[in-house]
C-alpha cells in the first residue's frame, strides 16, 4: 500500500509539472525573440505556366499572399521616402514586361502615430502584367521588389523571385 | 486490483492534463491566426497590433561589451564607438524608409537633449538593407541624400553614421528596424530593443544605462 501511494504521488507530480509546461508552452512566448525579419513576407502563388501568342502582349494575372500581420508598401505609398511595390522582367528572359498594373493600396495608419497614412497591401493581391514573348518555352524569373513592415517592425526592402514558365505559340 | 485500477484512473488523469493542455494550445494559436486573417481582409483603417504579449527584445548582447566600430558621418568624418568611452550611448539603427524609425526620431531627439548634460548621446546608425549591392553608387548616393534631408528637416543633433550594414552582424544582424542598444559608461549593452516602443521604455533604458 506504501508502495502505491508513493507512485500514485510520483504520477501526480508528473502530471503537474507536464501541466505547468504546457502552460509556459501557451504563454511562454510573450518573451521570445518578436523578429519580423525571419518570415518571408511574400509569396508569389500562381499561375507557374502560362501559354501566350508569341509576339502579341497578353495580359498575366500574377498572385500574391503577404504574410499575416505584415504589410508592404503598395505601388504609389503616400511618402516618397517609402519604398514601392514593383514588378520587373529581367532583359533576356525571352519575354518582356510591356506594362503592369497594380492594385490600389488601402490607407491604414499605425496605432501610435495616427498623424502616418500609408497606403499598403495586405493579404492578398495581385498585379497585371502585360507580357510579350517570343515563340518558345521561356523559364522567366520575374522580380518582384518590396518592403515590409508590421505596426511596430520593419524589414529591409527584398527582391524575391516570380519563377513562370511562358510559353509562347 | 484494486491497485491496478487506482493506476490506471491515475494515468488517465495525466493523459487528460496533457490533452488539455495541447487542445488549449492548438485554440489559442487558431483564434491568433483567425485574428490574423480577420485583420488582413478587412478594409480597416487600423492595422491591428498582433502580439501576443508584451513586446521583449532578449539580445545576445546583453550584459557584454557592445562590439567596436568605426564608421563615417555626413560629413565624412570617421567615428568611433570608443570616442564615447566614460558616455552612456544609445546606438540606434534605422532607415530613411522606415516609418516606424521616423516616429521615434523626435523622442530620441527630445531624450537625447535632456540627458546630454548627464553624459549620454545617440548614434544614429543609417541602414540602408540587404537588396543594395556595396558597389551600385548611384543607390548609396541617393540613400546619403536621403538620410541628410531628413536630419536636415528633424534638426538631428546627435551623430548619424553611414553604412550600418557593415557593423549589423556582430549587432546581431539587425534585420528588423529600428533596433537600438543602450550602452552604459563601461561599454556594456545594459538594454536592447527591437520595434518601436514608447518615449518612455526608451527613457528607462537611457536611465538605465546612465545609472550603470
Amino acid at each position: 500500500m506504501v508502495g502505491l501511494k508513493k507512485q500514485v504521488y510520483a504520477a501526480l507530480v508528473v502530471a503537474g509539472v507536464a501541466a505547468l509546461a504546457a502552460q509556459g508552452q501557451i504563454f511562454g512566448s510573450n518573451a521570445q525573440d518578436r523578429s519580423i525579419a525571419k518570415v518571408d513576407a511574400v509569396a508569389y502563388l500562381f499561375p507557374e505556366q502560362v501559354t501566350v501568342p508569341a509576339g502579341k502582349a497578353s495580359l498575366v494575372a500574377l498572385h500574391f499572399r503577404i504574410a499575416p500581420g505584415l504589410h508592404i508598401n503598395s505601388h504609389t505609398p503616400k511618402e516618397d521616402y517609402l519604398i514601392p511595390t514593383t514588378f520587373s522582367i529581367p532583359a533576356g528572359s525571352g519575354a518582356r514586361l510591356e506594362a503592369a498594373s497594380y492594385p490600389a493600396g488601402t490607407d491604414v495608419t499605425l496605432p501610435i502615430d495616427p498623424k502616418t497614412k500609408l497606403n499598403v497591401y495586405t493579404g492578398e493581391f495581385i498585379i497585371q502584367a502585360r507580357i510579350v514573348a517570343t515563340r518558345g518555352n521561356h523559364l522567366v524569373q520575374g522580380k518582384l521588389h518590396y518592403q515590409a513592415c508590421n505596426n511596430s517592425q520593419c524589414m529591409p526592402p527584398k527582391t524575391v523571385t516570380v519563377a513562370m514558365d511562358v510559353i509562347g505559340k | 486490483m484494486r491497485r491496478n485500477t487506482i493506476v490506471f484512473f491515475v494515468v488517465l488523469f495525466i493523459l487528460a492534463i496533457l490533452g488539455w493542455a495541447g487542445w488549449a494550445n492548438w485554440e489559442y494559436h487558431k483564434q491568433a491566426a483567425e485574428r490574423a486573417e480577420a485583420s488582413a481582409a478587412a478594409h480597416a483603417e487600423m492595422i491591428p497590433d498582433l502580439s501576443d504579449g508584451t513586446l521583449t527584445y532578449n539580445s545576445p548582447l546583453n550584459g557584454k561589451s557592445a562590439p567596436a566600430f568605426t564608421l563615417e558621418d555626413l560629413n565624412g568624418k570617421k567615428v568611433s564607438l570608443a570616442s564615447y568611452s566614460g558616455k552612456a550611448v544609445l546606438i540606434n539603427f534605422w532607415a530613411t524608409w522606415c516609418t516606424p524609425c521616423k516616429i521615434e526620431t523626435p523622442w530620441l531627439i527630445e531624450l537625447r537633449n535632456k540627458y546630454a548634460p548627464q553624459g549620454f548621446e545617440v548614434l544614429g546608425i543609417s541602414t540602408e538593407g540587404d537588396d543594395v549591392k556595396p558597389s551600385d553608387k548611384a543607390a548609396w548616393d541617393k540613400d546619403k541624400q536621403a538620410v541628410e534631408k531628413f536630419v536636415h528637416q528633424e534638426g538631428v543633433p546627435y551623430p548619424v553614421l553611414m553604412g550600418g550594414d557593415g557593423i549589423a552582424q556582430p549587432y546581431g544582424g539587425v534585420d528588423d528596424l529600428p533596433t537600438s542598444f543602450f550602452v552604459n559608461r563601461k561599454g556594456v549593452v545594459v538594454a536592447a530593443q527591437m520595434g518601436l516602443t514608447s518615449a518612455s521604455e526608451i527613457e528607462g533604458n537611457i536611465r538605465k544605462a546612465l545609472a550603470d
